[in-house]
């Protein structure tokens, strides 16, 4: 169990479109800071716990299963608020290592943004089982970037990583307090992540005459204690989220809350900003990008040269779209504490540069289309959790991306269009993911919540989901079979939608030399000492399709038992994915994505032997998918087919063994050899 | 040195004198792009790269104070691959090195310049701790497109550092047209009497050529990228790089050399292995009644093992801070004394107890094979680093090193066996190969005794015992986990080639024990292991290559195949089959013998009531130390792994006897 995603705090909140910490990232920075704490020999013993630190220490948690690292005794953030808006965020946080891997919990995190935030103060403890006190103060403390992969990124944090010091038994706990200003009047708070936590709360101290209100995600509507203008949402006894196969994400199972205030009515008008509805949500963002998406003469030509050939409104968007695929991507993040992370660079600027990220990209691409007369919006979208985003919060915080919505006629037809009360028809499209192609949207993307950003027209839209049959791969395999067992095939594999754009990716990531060795590993998987001749993969990132024709020998694919029987498995290559579930129990859903295979294989059977087993045929219809495979013997000739179509669905606990059986029994049948015998 | 650098430096300024630093780029001239250069299609190095290097140059410049370092990188994107990898620019540096005079700028196709902005070059704080940073510039270059060409330049300025023993690579991640570097070396003011000398490592033999202002220069063409492949040798062993360093003789005679260097060791270390009285008494006392001196060396190898506490050991349950608050022992006898000390420590105190036995011990140094493969014909010390102690023994010199955990005694961490190892010595330091352990000794033994049932389910008892270097790599990467976590490991190896396994009642032994083997027991269950069809059962009977891919699936290769030790692997299954089956047409793969450096061999047999199925497997690799293999033989290599793959996963059909 790994679990590394602590609370969101204001650099978090602020960071805006394409941010986020990347836990690859952090993982590597903090084997960096452990490595660089090693040379720091000033840390100090002396028992000075403080009694919030003593007190949750002596907190005796459940009995968990024995692989649960870690424990939350104590989490609690109070964030003040005073009458000049200046927000104060006082942190603590105590947590005990259960086993030798819950050690790599043991560090604090206070992040901030060095524009409009800073962290006062933060200290930490470590309590050993022994009742040493270790104490970290602001020379053990880390000043880290918070994210490595940007050319430049306002967001840090302050770190104290107790890893290294932490054993089984120990307790690590820290506090911090920060300051801000902030262009919102919204925060948000993750009662936990994977670990389980005693007692968890989040609370708000206002000025007289303010209020809060609060909204419950993944868990029954938590009320504040209340006590005039200060607020405490508490939950206790947290159980563990085990990590699952095909689980959902743990932001759509943690419990998690959604707090904003709302200034007396005479408040000063430095406060940040207040949402009630969408539509505010959507003026406040409109208001920010709708002046950057201004085209200048060099892009208007640029228009005209990508879309002079394109005969439709369809194929305009597609050239416009390509071209942006085409700007790469790079994030610089500045400005964040005054909104800077949801506003894009000027269209000019990043055509000119020919970068931008994902807000930069969406927005060139409004400028362009706008210099084409045809209108589009800017798109607030989650990237990473379908689920994740709730009607009930209108909240720029609630996401982390940014794509465009382009008005069409009826004339355009595409999977990817919603339709708008206001606005009309309007095609998605993410022109951050140079993989997917107008027409089509990334699979994480697809029916979430998202914001069309218009104005007072913005509204929170249900993203279009495509059907399994759009994404889906069909796979022909012709085949000789030698009477040595040997056999010489052709594979000519066809994928159109998600399914293209898994093997696009591969294709575009990998540098050729490494291409071809992927794809001999997978043919290697299936025929051992296959020699590979041809590979020839075909690219149409235009219609969103792609093939690959692969040809290769086996000089021992079928066993031969002693010269009289001839064994072998039609299904010669095996599929790019597989699902296992083999837990007897599950606790969450199985989430599903919309995709469809089918397989013919055609092999020529060697002279002189006749078939003596076949597999029976496989047949299974459920709501979730369908799965089938058949076998045919023909002038010496095989037939096999395989075909499946799964359904983009979540399927309750209650039906886990279905679903399981449903993929243990693909996994059999494509297991079946077949026997020939000599005449 | 450095001290004496400091002083130099300051009398410089006192008299004002002005440094000749940076002098590699006067003014903001870029160099003319040639046409032909804007006008490539294709590259010229590697013909399906995604971009390439057109020059890469470096003044290094050794004759200040400070280290300064002028780079300048032109290249040409050819595919949108090669837009996304290297259009973005991160120069990482830390402590007082710092990067100035950074300056790009892209050459569009149709010759279009854009200059990169001052404003687009970022300063970042990666980490800081205390005053101390790892900082970045960072930049993206402008308008990037296939077809256009970049070029950026900066300046790196390490302040009072010298380029001794200093490596400069000569590869990127992309090919390179021309690698140039200048070298300027430091003034006999600075170094004295010693002089810089370069050697190239795996690459063209180029010599120095006298460039302009005191510069030396060396160059190289159509450098291929750097790529990594598995089971290749280290990367120093394959790349091509560049070795700056300083001595007094330019060309030493290597006996001469290595023998004033273990001299110098020797005379370093000698207080640090005597044995005095307390250690004297210590030794006889341990030794007790062992006559051999086989046995006497192991008895004083398991105390220094066993009774001294190795505070480097994960097991020592020791925080870094309650090791850093440590006393230092000075001698074998504080090591005593304290019970405890470092793993340098031990090493040292084994020496000392074996001297005071009456063996004549010595510090040994090697090179590691994980890093290089080191030449004693290369006087340099660059590679040399303690590693155990040598202990003369009849006519032979034995290497141990009971600091290290976990290794058994007679054996080293396969990166110190089989490499020179220098016996230092006052008179007569040499050479001598370290021994490389026999296949055998890394054994790898499975047993298991399996139920199959009609439906096609495998269940039964598994043991797995590893040994050697197999059981230090096991019990190294499970030590520091939970036993839950050694569980799940063990669970992940055999999901992974069985994805329906479940694994039950699992004990896992001797994972701290340096000399027991690291053992799996469990119980184990595989539904759907056999495939049925309508009168069959399909069974590997190899059970524990199930679900293994073969070890080489490409067909091409660059580099030696590498394999770190010799290693062998002994299987016993036992299958009961299912009531009413019997096997049809069974036979096995012929055995596989590759003289003297492996064998693969297959026995399959069934009990006398045809209820038991019996199946052996016996192979090992790496046989008279034969465990690199180069690049041109990687064909035959690959075959024989692919011959020795299906012999692993042949199936044998049972069949179901007719019903009367």
């Amino acid at each position: 169990m790994k679990a590394f995603r602590r609370h969101r705090t204001f650099a978090d909140r602020v960071s805006g479109f394409g941010k986020g910490i990347s836990a690859a990232f952090f993982t590597r920075l903090l084997a960096l800071c452990a490595l660089t704490l090693l040379i720091n020999t000033s840390a100090f013993a002396g028992d000075d716990l403080p009694d919030w630190f003593r007190q949750a220490a002596k907190s005796t948690p459940s009995v968990y299963a024995k692989d649960v690292p870690a424990v939350v005794l104590l989490n609690e953030r109070t964030v003040k608020v005073d009458e000049e808006g200046k927000i104060t965020t006082y942190e603590r946080y105590v947590m005990r290592v259960l086993t030798m891997e819950g050690r790599r919990e043991a560090h604090g995190l206070a992040t901030y943004t060095t524009d409009s935030g800073k962290v006062k103060e933060m200290r930490g403890w470590l309590l050993r089982p022994s009742e040493e006190v270790k104490k970290y103060g602001k020379d053990q403390i880390l000043d880290i970037a918070l994210d490595s992969n940007d050319v430049f990124n306002e967001a840090r944090a302050r770190v104290i990583e107790a890893r290294d010091e932490a054993e089984v038994g120990a307790v690590f706990g820290y506090e911090y307090t920060s300051e801000e200003r902030s262009v919102f009047t919204q925060f948000d708070w993750d009662f936990q992540d994977r670990m389980p936590a005693l007692v968890s709360r989040f609370i708000m101290n206002l000025p007289a005459g303010w209020r809060a209100e609060s909204v419950t995600f993944n868990h029954a509507k938590i009320e504040a204690n209340a006590n005039g203008s200060n607020y405490t949402w508490e939950l206790r006894d947290l159980a563990p989220i085990e990590p699952e196969p095909a689980s959902p994400r743990v932001t759509s199972l943690a419990p998690r809350l959604a707090v904003s205030y709302f200034p007396a009515a005479n408040a000063k008008a430095a406060i940040g900003k207040s949402f009630e509805k969408w539509s505010e949500v959507s003026r406040w963002l409109f208001e920010l990008s709708d002046s950057q998406a201004v085209a200048d003469n060099a892009m208007i030509a640029k228009v005209r040269d990508l879309t002079a050939n394109a005969k439709t409104e369809l194929a305009k968007i597609q050239a416009i779209g390509r071209f942006v695929q085409g700007v790469n991507y790079v994030s610089i993040q500045t400005g964040l504490g005054r909104g800077g992370g949801y506003r894009p660079h000027s269209a000019i600027d990043v055509f000119n540069k020919s970068y931008g990220d994902c807000k930069d990209k969406a927005n060139l691409m409004r400028a362009l289309l706008k210099a084409l007369g045809i209108p589009s919006y800017l798109v607030s979208i989650y990237s990473g959790d379908p689920t994740y985003v709730r009607e009930e919060w209108p909240s720029p915080q609630q996401f982390n991306h940014c794509i465009i919505a382009v008005k069409v006629s009826d004339e355009t037809k595409a999977a990817t269009i919603v339709t708008h009360p206001q606005l009309g028809r309007l095609l998605i499209f993410d022109p951050t993911d140079d993989n997917t192609p107008v027409g089509d949207l990334p699979d994480h993307e697809q029916n979430s919540l998202a914001l069309i950003v218009a104005a007072d027209a913005g509204a929170l839209l249900r993203m279009p989901s495509t059907p399994p049959e759009a994404n889906r791969m069909e796979r022909q395999v012709e085949a000789i079979l030698g009477a040595d067992g040997s056999l010489n095939a052709k594979v000519l594999e066809r994928t159109a939608g998600q399914a293209a754009v898994n093997e696009r990716q591969a294709f575009r990531r990998l540098s050729k030399p490494d291409y071809l060795k992927m794809i001999e590993r997978w043919i290697t998987r299936g025929a051992t000492g296959a020699s590979v001749s041809k590979v020839d993969p075909l690219d149409n990132n235009a219609e969103g399709k792609f093939a690959l024709n692969v040809e290769f020998t086996a000089a021992r694919y079928a066993q031969v038992m002693q010269g009289h029987l001839l064994v072998f498995k039609p299904t010669i290559v095996s599929r790019r994915e597989s699902l296992f579930l083999t837990e007897g129990l599950r606790k969450h859903p199985v989430m599903l994505n919309a995709h469809a295979y089918t397989e013919t294989v055609k092999v020529k059977l060697p002279d002189g032997f006749v078939v003596d087993e076949i597999p029976d045929a496989v047949k299974m219809d459920t709501p979730f998918g369908n799965y089938a495979t058949s076998y045919e013997v023909k002038d010496g000739t095989l037939y096999f087919t395989r075909s499946l179509v799964v359904r983009g669905a979540t399927i309750p606990v209650s039906d886990y063994e279905k679903v399981k059986h449903f993929y243990s029994l693909i996994y059999a049948a494509e297991q079946a050899p077949i026997v020939l015998a000599r005449k | 040195m450095f001290a004496y650098r400091l002083l130099i430096k300051l009398a410089y300024s006192i008299v004002g004198v002005l440094l000749l630093s940076g002098l590699a780029w006067a003014g903001d001239d870029w160099r003319p792009v040639e046409p032909a250069q804007l006008a490539m299609k294709t590259p010229v190095v590697e013909k399906d790269a995604d971009a390439e290097a057109i020059f890469w140059e470096v003044r290094v410049n050794d004759s200040d104070f400070d280290l300064i370092f002028n780079h300048y990188v032109r290249i040409k994107i050819f595919t949108e691959r090669g837009r996304e990898t290297q259009s973005k620019i991160d120069i990482p540096y830390f402590g007082k090195y710092h990067i100035k005079d950074i300056a790009g700028r892209t050459i569009k196709p149709d010759g279009t310049i854009v200059e990169l902005k001052k404003d687009a070059v970022f300063e970042r704080t990666i980490v800081k701790l205390s005053g101390l940073k790892v900082q970045a510039k960072s930049f993206a270059m402008p308008a990037v497109e296939p077809g256009a060409i970049i070029e950026y330049r900066w300046k790196e300025v390490r302040p009072q550092s010298m380029a001794d023993n200093l490596q400069l690579q000569f590869q990127r991640d992309i090919p390179v047209q021309l690698v140039k570097y200048y070298l300027k070396p430091a003034s006999a003011d600075l170094v004295g009497d010693r002089g810089m000398n370069t050697m190239t490592f795996h690459g063209q033999n180029t010599a120095l050529v006298k460039d302009k202002d005191g510069f030396y220069s060396m160059t190289m063409t159509n450098m291929p990228a750097f790529r990594e492949e598995p089971l290749m040798p280290p990367e120093d062993q394959v790349r091509t790089w560049m070795l700056i360093y300083y001595t007094r003789e330019a060309k030493p005679v290597p006996e001469k050399f290595w023998g004033d260097l273990g001299k110098r060791y020797y005379d370093i270390i000698k207080d640090r292995m005597k044995a005095n009285d307390e250690v004297k008494k210590a030794a006889a006392t341990i030794i007790g009644d062992a006559t051999t001196p086989e046995e006497k060396l192991k008895r004083l190898f398991d105390y220094c093992r066993y009774k001294i506490k190795n505070v480097n050991d994960d097991a020592a349950g020791m925080t870094d801070e309650q090791r850093k608050k440590l006393k230092e022992n000075h001698s074998p006898a504080d090591t005593l004394k304290r019970g405890m000390g470092n793993s340098a420590d031990i090493d040292l105190l084994f020496a000392a107890l074996a001297s005071a036995a009456g063996f004549e011990a010595r510090l040994a140094l090697s090179s590691y094979r994980d890093s290089f493969f080191f030449d004693p014909g290369l006087p340099l010390s660059y590679f040399m680093r303690p590693s155990s102690i040598a202990v003369h023994l009849g006519d032979n010199w034995k290497f141990f090193n009971p600091g290290t955990t976990l290794i058994p005694f007679g054996m080293l961490r396969w990166q110190e066996e089989g490499v020179p190892a220098l016996v230092a010595d006052a008179k007569a330091s040499k050479f001598v190969d370290t021994p490389m352990a026999a296949p055998d000794k890394s054994l790898e033994k499975r047993e298991a005794h399996l139920h199959l049932s009609e439906d096609g389910t495998l269940e039964g008892e598994v043991k797995i015992v590893y040994t050697g270097h197999l059981g230090y790599e096991k019990k190294e990467y499970n030590d520091d986990d939970s036993p839950q976590q050694r569980e799940a490991n063990l669970r992940e190896m055999f999901q992974k080639r069985m994805s329906t396994a479940e694994l039950s009642n699992i004990r896992i032994e001797n994972v701290t024990d340096p000399d027991k083997p690291f053992t799996y027991a469990f119980h184990l269950k595989v539904p759907g292991y056999a495939q049925r069809t309508g009168k069959r059962l399909f069974l590997q009977p190899g059970f524990f290559q199930h679900g293994i891919a073969s070890l080489f699936q490409t067909s091409e290769r660059k580099y030696a195949v590498y394999f770190h030790y010799p290693w062998m692997e002994e299987d016993q299954v036992l299958i009961d089959l299912p009531t009413g089956y019997a096997l049809d047409h069974a036979d096995r793969p012929a055995p596989f013998v590759i003289e003297k450096v492996g064998k693969h061999e297959i026995y399959i047999g069934i009990s006398k009531d045809g209820q038991t199925l019996e199946f052996k497997r016996h192979f090992f690799f790496g046989g008279q130390d034969r465990i690199l293999f180069p690049a041109a033989s990687y064909p035959t290599l690959k075959q024989i792994f692919d011959t020795i793959h299906e012999a692993d996963n042949h199936t044998l059909t049972l069949k179901q006897a007719a019903v009367n």
